[in-house]
This record gives C-alpha cells, structure tokens and sequence, in this order.
C-alpha cells in the first residue's frame, strides 16, 4: 500500500509538471543564494587581505627606506615622517583591525553588512575609531542580502505551503480517499506519505545543491558546522510540514487550507518578527546617538580645557611614563592624556549603549520562542559567524588592540622625550624614534569564537511535535469516521 | 450595479469571517505603526534641534583660538527629517545622520543607527510604509481573490451575465469594490497628513499629496491585478495561488534580487580602497609642488623674495590653496563613488518595470525624503558649509595673521561670521529626474494591468456567449 500511494503520488505530481517544476526552483534558488552570498563574503574577505597586505608592505617599505632616513639631513616634518612615534601614532600609522568572514558566511549575512569588520587603528578617541562604516547603497542595507538563510526561512516555507496545501483535501473532495480506504489504506498514511514526498522535491534538493556548494567551494568548511546547518534547515523544514499537516488535518476546502497555511506564514515569518522587533525598540530603546554626538564634544571640550591637569592625572595613573624625572608636558604625551581623559568620560555613555544592545539581545532571545523564523535566523547566523556574539567579541579585541598601541605610543614616546630624541639640539630635526615598524602591536585576528546554543531548536522540534500528534489524533478520527461510512455502505 | 455589487461583496466578506478580521488585525497594526512611527519621528526631530544647537553655542563659545584651530575643531551637523519620516522612515536608520565638518578632510556621515540593532531587525520593523507596501496587497489578495472566480465556480456568473449584467460593469464594479476597501486603510494616513499640513510650519503639501496619489496607485494596481486574476483564471484556488505567487515575487523576492542584480553590475571599491585613494591622491609630491608653485607665484605677484614681506599672512594663502587643491580631488572621487552608487539606484528603479513594490517604495521614500537622493542632496549641503568655513577662516588668517604679535588668535567676532547651518530640503520638483524611471513604471503598470482588464473583460463577454 505505501508503494501503491508514493507511486501514485509521484505520478501525479509527474503529470502536473511539478517534480520538474520544484526541483529547478529549489535548485536555483540555493545556487543564486549561495553565490550572492558567496561573493558578498569574498569582497569582505578580500578587503581584509587588502588591509593586511597594506600593514605588511608598510612595514617592508620602512625598512627599505631606513638607511636613507638615517643618513638624511633634511628638516623633517613629525607628522609626515613615517619614522617618528608621533607621525605614526596620530596620522600615519597602518594597522588594522580585521574580522575575516568564516567559511560559513554565505548561509546568513546577518548584520555582516552594516556592521564594520575593519578598523584602521590610530591614537586617537576609540569612539572615532569604532565608528568606521563601509560606505554602501543604504538601500542595499534596507533590502539585505539575498542568502541561503532569506530561502529557507522566507520561501521555503511558502513553497512547502504550495504544494502540501492539497493534501489529503482534493482526495477527500474527489473521492478517492475513500477508495483507497476500501482497498486498506488509510488517511493517516496517505496525508504522511504525500507531505513527506513533497516536500522532500523541495527540501532535499535545496539541502543537497547549498550543502554541495558550501564544502567544495568554501574552504575550511567543518563537518560540524554542515551538519548544523542541514539540522537546522531540516528542523525549521519539519515545523512547517508539521503545521501544513496539522491545517490539512482540518478537513477543510484546499483553497482554505491554502488561506490559513498563508495567514500563518505571514504571521510567523512577517507579521510577528517586526512586532517582536518594534517591541524590542520600544521595550529598550537605544540611547540616542545624535545625543551621543554632544557628551563627546562635551568631554573632548573639557578634556582640552584640562589639558594640563589631565595630564597630570595621567602620570599619576601611568607613573612609568613620567619616572626619571621629565616633566616636559610634550605635545604627544598631551594629545594622549587628553584622548584617555574622553575615553574616560565616555565611559558612562558607551556603557548605556552597551546595556541597551544587551538588553535587546536578551529580550531577542526571550521574543524568539514567538516565531520560528527568529529561531532559525538566529541559529543561522551565529552559525555563519555574521551575528552579534562573535562581534562582540571582535569588539573586545578591537579595544584590547586599541589599548595595546595606546600604552605601546604612550611608552615609547615618553622614553623618546626622555632621551631628547623629538628635541636633539635647537633647530634640529627629530631623530628616527621608530626604526622597526613590526614593533607596533599588531592584531591578532585568531580571537576566540564563541560557541553557539542549539537550544532554542528543542522548541521547534517540540511545537513540531505537537501538532504532528493533533493532526494524527484529527486524520485518525477522519479514518475512524470515513471506516463507518464505508461499513453503512 | 456598483451599490448592488457592494452590497452583495459586503455580505460575503461578512459570511466569510476571515477577511473582517484580517482587515481588523490590519488596521490595528496600520494604527500601531503610525503610532511608533510618528514618536520616533518626534524625538529625532527634538534631538537634531537640541543637538544642533547646541553645537552651534559651542562653536560660537569655543574662545580665542587661531583660526585653523577652530578649522580643525569643527562642527557637527545633523540631518532634518520632514514629518512624513513617520509614515516612511526609509533609508534613515541605513545612512548617517551626523556629519563631521573640519579642515582638510571630507568626511562621510557617521552613526547609522542600524549599527546598534539586534540582528532581528533586518526582519523590518513595523512602519506604516510596512504595512502600507508589503501587507496591504496581500490583503486586497485575500479579499479579492474570489470575486469572480467564485462566481464562475457557483454558476452564479453565467445567470448574471444572462440576466442582462454587463460584464465590463461588473468587472468595474468588483474592482471597484475592492479599490474603495483597500482605500479606507489610507484613511489613519491621510488623516495623519493632514495634521501636518496644519501642525507643521513647512507642510510640505506637494510631497503629502504625491506620497498619498502614489500609494492610491499602488492600491489600484493590486486591486486591478487581483480582479483581473480572479476572472481569467478558472477557480478560486488556482487564482489564490497565482496571486500569492505573485505578491511573494513582487514584495520578497524582486526587490532583493535587483538590488543585488544592481551591486553587482555596478560595484563599487571597498570603502578601505576609498580611503587609501583618498589619502594617495591628496598628499602626494604633486600637492608639494603645486603649493611650491603657489608660492612662487605669489611672491612674484607681490614682487618680494620671502614671504614673512607679503602684505598679509602667507600661512593662511596657503592653507586656502591646500583647501581648494584637495576640493578639487574631493570632488572627482566623490562624484565617481558617487555615480556608481546612482547607477545602482536607477539600475534598482528599472526593476520597478518587473514589480510595483520598487515603484512605490521608491516614490515613498522620495516624497518622505528618507531616501539616498535627499541624502546626498544633505551631504552636498553639508559640504558647501565646510567649504564656506575654511573659506572665512583661511582668509581671516591671511588677512590678519601677519598683524599680530606671536601667534594670531581670533574670537567670537569670526565665529560668527560663519552662519549657522540650518538645512531645508529643496522643492520636491528639483529631485523629479532621480525618479523618472519609477514614474514610468506606475504609468506602464496602469497600461498593462488595463489592457489586462479589457482581455478579462473581453473573456467574460465569451463566457456569456457560451
């Protein structure tokens, strides 16, 4: 009987051009994605290289220009001389900061496109550092990338619906359910038998085709990572087979079936996910960043008004720097007093806009449970490397390395004036202070990342489970029924 | 017909329950939207006047500095938004809004506020443009989609149609029905631009007008295609799943695809490459030797061998001179970074000849003026002033630097010079050739979807032959 009913079912499917029809679809549509989502993450990946590459060549240039330097007798201008602390520090310096995108990348962009993923590092407030964006086509932004995350969790779904919406319904209708329960099937199995076929000629080529794609062109792609990945599709797949079982159980008109199954989906996969996001915005607004503006100004404002006191604040923090004596409160040592001095004052502000990002994460988390499609996207995301977790820890490191060049500048520009090097007579010009560019730290783009939480899947599964276990309860009163009449008969 | 028709499609809907309390559930979150919509408008809107002037006090109490010092301290500036940001706030959360004017350097605009959001929110939020594109089509969908393919699969159209009932006044009237429904969810917007006309100094009435005819288009052109559909195809499913194929295509799908379609034709460097360009083609040996030239030129001008015997001060010459010569480089960069990027808008509003949604998400941003035209029209803006700035201060330097003993410094008296920066859009009509291609696609929508109709129309006038 189960071969009778997939046989019969694939003809038909056959006959209506649909096999055909899905298979093309679902394969193109996970090609297109992944490309796109491919050469998104390559152009990061390459810009990356780039900086890299740039930081290295920096350094070869210095010390293939070192002897000229050395032997040279011309007036140098600090802030144009690649060989003064001071030049680099401030104005000159390449080194960058660098999130290279995973070989998972290409399954969600996530906010891979409008978070910054390097920063050119100088001594200067972190807040002008952190702020660095890639200028793109904000419409770009608006509309996002068109990845394999955007197929499963917005059109897989609807081609589920499409083409599972008349299960069991046009049986029912035409007549031949009951045919079939004479000769010993049953509407349990025909309606298990005829989900599960369809959506599998929608399911697995998808699955097969973007999975394919991920380990033969993505480097370094794990087995655990593409494992999750076909877990995860298959869990949020499941959901949705789940509730077209569940409306199909109903025994209503196909053309209602298809309502309902479209009202859920706008429901969960539209309607739901921009409440929970407006919501979130209202429930933990972020602080204002125009207000922002003003307390940095504010602080830089007074900071430079205490410039002297600040600095003094600063030796009293940093005794190293101001041992052997040296008071000379020197332009450099100033300037980066001064730029800790509105970190420092920054610190509260900074501190709220963490707290709020926190909160709405936490919220995100709680929230997520409402839709399937916010359960998913966050699974996808921090499986493709491109969400906030790893951010924020790509952040704590940008700072770390912000503090690291800051105390590196801070000490050896304090040792420089110590030995006189800025001033070595009236008139002269400033010896080399930094010979060996590779001596400035440079970032280390090996920063842990942390690993991801699987649990919100448990819900899926469970709300999966559920109303597989009502439609069965639902069809099998269907069977029930349908055995009587077919007995009275 | 059109009252008898009304009041038959009233009863079904009626009957049929699910599309009462869908349009129910509409209306609320159109109200909700417009709600959110409207506050969020009103604290940025409080926040750019706070903010700006308050930088203006501050530059204007900075004190006695040199005047490339105050050039280097600079100014922020913060982007206005006219009211209708809160029925379509667009691209402001995707663009910076603040933007750093100094000497030297032209920046980009900072702080773009999607940076701060949790990953959800590429799920879109709930705006009243939200609401008004993407789910009010799906609406006029659910409700529309059995008008006259239920009809046909009742017999109900073949005894109308024997019964003397003019098919292109029935395909008029169902249509019709359908375009005044969809309509009354326009009222909470037309109301709420309303009350800017009379709350708002500039009422920007022609941009109220435009944003309300082009979702009344928008709203006609789904009402056209979900009829038209309804009566070409056989049954009520199959007109419900092409429609909803159809709304998935044109609301989901297209408008992704052709923006990335659109990136891809016209790519544009890495903002890295943007910048290293940027500092490789400002300070080069070139500027040394053009500043060299200026020199000379100068000195032979005023016919003195050294410039501490020019009547004014040579520092502030040449810093003008740098200013200029690096606006030059601006200004090629700029323009190129920023063609690339107008490329990919109209490359986007070509898509809008595929689906209405470009169309109208296009106008609506347009007339809201959250879009990347106004944008850049703001940035423009925004540069001029930086320009005029070092402009007064260059010259104050020049002028004045060489009388003073020591190091010159200037006061309050110059700050005020420079007038404060206080931005107003231009008329809508200055930006009109950005959105040709969009007005075309409405006009080319409205020229298919009605010689749809008369094919319908004609279809049904072969059905009451048969």
């Amino acid at each position: 009987m189960k071969r009778l009913i997939l046989a019969t079912e694939l003809k038909n499917l056959w006959r209506e051009k649909l096999v055909l029809t899905l298979f093309l679809t679902t394969s193109v549509l996970a090609i297109v994605a992944f490309f796109n989502a491919h050469y998104f993450a390559n152009k990061q990946r390459d810009v990356v290289l780039a900086a890299q590459q740039m930081q290295q060549q920096t350094i070869q240039n210095a010390k293939a220009g070192l002897p000229e330097r050395l032997a040279s007798t011309e007036n140098h201008k600090w802030w144009e001389d690649p060989y003064d602390l001071r030049g680099q520090a401030f104005y000159l310096m390449q080194n960058y900061a660098t999130k290279t995108p995973l070989a998972t990348a290409p399954i969600a962009t996530g906010q891979a496109d409008v978070l910054p993923y390097y920063f050119k590092m100088l001594i200067k407030e972190k807040q002008h550092i952190v702020h660095q964006y890639d200028y793109v086509h904000p419409l770009s932004l608006l509309l996002g990338q068109f990845d394999l995350s955007f197929v499963v969790i917005y059109l897989l779904p609807l081609l589920i619906i499409s083409i599972c919406f008349n299960a069991l319904a046009s049986e029912r209708q035409g007549g031949q359910l009951r045919l079939l329960m004479l000769q010993g099937g049953s509407a349990t199995h025909l309606l298990t038998y005829q989900l599960l076929l369809r959506s599998a000629l929608i399911v697995m080529p998808f699955l097969l085709i973007s999975s394919l794609l991920l380990v033969i062109i993505r480097d370094q792609m794990g087995v655990t990572e593409l494992l999750s990945y076909n877990l995860i599709v298959l869990c949020y797949s499941g959901f949705w087979i789940a509730l077209t079982a569940w409306v199909n159980s109903r025994a209503k008109s196909a053309a209602n079936n298809a309502a309902t199954l479209v009202t859920c989906w706008l429901a969960l996969v539209i309607v739901v996910p921009a409440l929970v996001n407006t919501s979130i915005a209202l429930l933990d607004p972020t602080p204002s960043r125009i207000h922002y503006i003003d307390s940095l100004r504010a602080a830089s404002d007074d900071a430079q008004k205490a410039s002297e006191k600040t600095l003094a604040q600063y030796f009293q923090d940093h005794p190293e720097l101001a041992k052997n004596g040296s008071g000379a409160s020197d332009y450099a040592t100033k300037k980066i007093a001064t730029i800790n001095s509105v970190e420092r004052a920054m610190e509260v502000q900074d501190a709220r806009f963490l707290n709020a990002q926190q909160a709405q994460q936490q919220s995100a988390q709680k929230l997520q449970y409402l839709s399937p499609a916010l359960i998913v996207q966050t699974l996808l995301v921090d499986l493709a490397g491109n969400g906030l977790t790893r951010h924020y820890a790509f952040m704590s490191e940008v700072e770390a390395h912000h503090q690291a060049l800051q105390r590196f500048f801070a000490n050896e520009i304090a040792k420089a004036n110590q030995r006189g090097d800025f001033a070595p007579c009236d008139g002269c010009s400033a010896k080399p202070t930094l010979t060996n560019l590779a001596d400035i730290p440079q970032f280390s783009s090996e920063f842990a990342t942390p690993v991801n939480s699987y649990t919100p899947l448990i819900w899926l599964l469970l709300l999966a489970v559920g109303l597989l276990l009502i439609a069965k309860r639902r069809v099998n009163k269907l069977d029930s029924a349908n055995n009587k009449e077919v007995l009275v008969v | 017909m059109l009252q008898s028709t009304f009041k038959k499609e009233w009863l079904d809907t009626k009957r049929q329950g699910q599309a009462l309390w869908l349009s129910g559930i509409a209306i609320l979150l159109l109200l909700l939207a417009c709600v959110t919509g409207f506050k969020s408008h009103q604290s940025y809107q409080q926040a750019v006047n706070e903010v700006s002037q308050s930088e203006q006090l501050r530059w204007l109490n900075q004190g006695e500095k040199g005047p490339h010092s105050a050039a280097h301290y600079g100014i922020y500036v913060v982007k206005p938004t006219t009211p209708l940001a809160a029925l379509d706030d667009g691209l402001q959360a995707y663009q910076g809004n603040v933007l750093r004017l100094e000497a030297h350097i032209r920046n980009d605009s900072l702080f773009r506020s999607a940076q701060d959001n949790v990953p959800l929110s590429r799920f879109g939020s709930l705006s009243p443009a939200f609401v008004l594109q993407v789910l009010l089509p799906l609406l006029i969908i659910l409700i529309g989609y059995p008008l006259l393919a239920r009809e046909r699969e009742q017999g109900t159209l073949k005894q109308l149609l024997a019964a003397g009932a003019s098919p292109a006044k029935l395909f008029f009237a169902k249509c019709a029905v359908l375009f005044t429904l969809s309509c009354l969810f326009l009222l909470p917007v037309a109301l709420f631009l309303l009350y800017s006309q009379t709350a708002n100094e500039a009422p920007y009435t022609l941009r109220s007008a435009l944003f309300l005819l082009s979702y009344l288009i928008y709203l006609l052109l789904w009402a056209l295609i979900t009829t038209t559909l309804s009566s070409l195809l056989p049954t009520a499913r199959r007109a419900l799943i092409t429609l909803l194929t159809i709304w998935a295509f044109a609301t989901l799908l297209l408008p992704k695809l052709a923006m990335n379609i659109a990136t891809t034709l016209h790519p544009q460097g890495s903002g890295q490459a943007f910048q290293a360009k940027l500092e490789s083609e400002v300070y080069t040996n070139a500027r040394l030797d053009a500043i060299e030239k200026f020199k000379q030129q100068t000195l032979a001008q005023y016919g003195v061998s050294q410039v501490a015997d020019l009547p004014f001060d040579y520092a502030g010459a040449q810093l003008q001179f740098g200013e200029q010569y690096a606006d030059k480089i601006f200004d090629r960069l700029f323009e190129a970074r920023l063609e690339q990027l107008e490329a990919q808008s109209q490359s986007y509003q070509l898509a809008g000849l595929l689906t209405p949604f470009i169309a109208v998400q296009t106008l609506s941003m347009a007339t809201a003026a959250t879009d990347f035209s106004h944008q850049q029209s703001f940035e423009n803006a925004a540069e001029q002033h930086r320009r005029l700035m070092q402009e007064v201060l260059n010259f104050n330097q020049r002028d004045h630097g060489h009388k003073a003993q020591g190091h010159y410094t200037a006061g309050k008296e110059l700050w005020q010079q420079i007038p404060e920066f206080s931005y107003q859009y231009p008329r809508f009509a200055h930006y009109l050739p950005h959105y040709v291609i969009s007005l075309i696609s409405f006009a080319f929508w409205l020229i298919v979807l009605v010689l749809l109709s008369l094919f319908a129309i004609k279809k049904l006038r072969l059905e009451e032959q048969r």
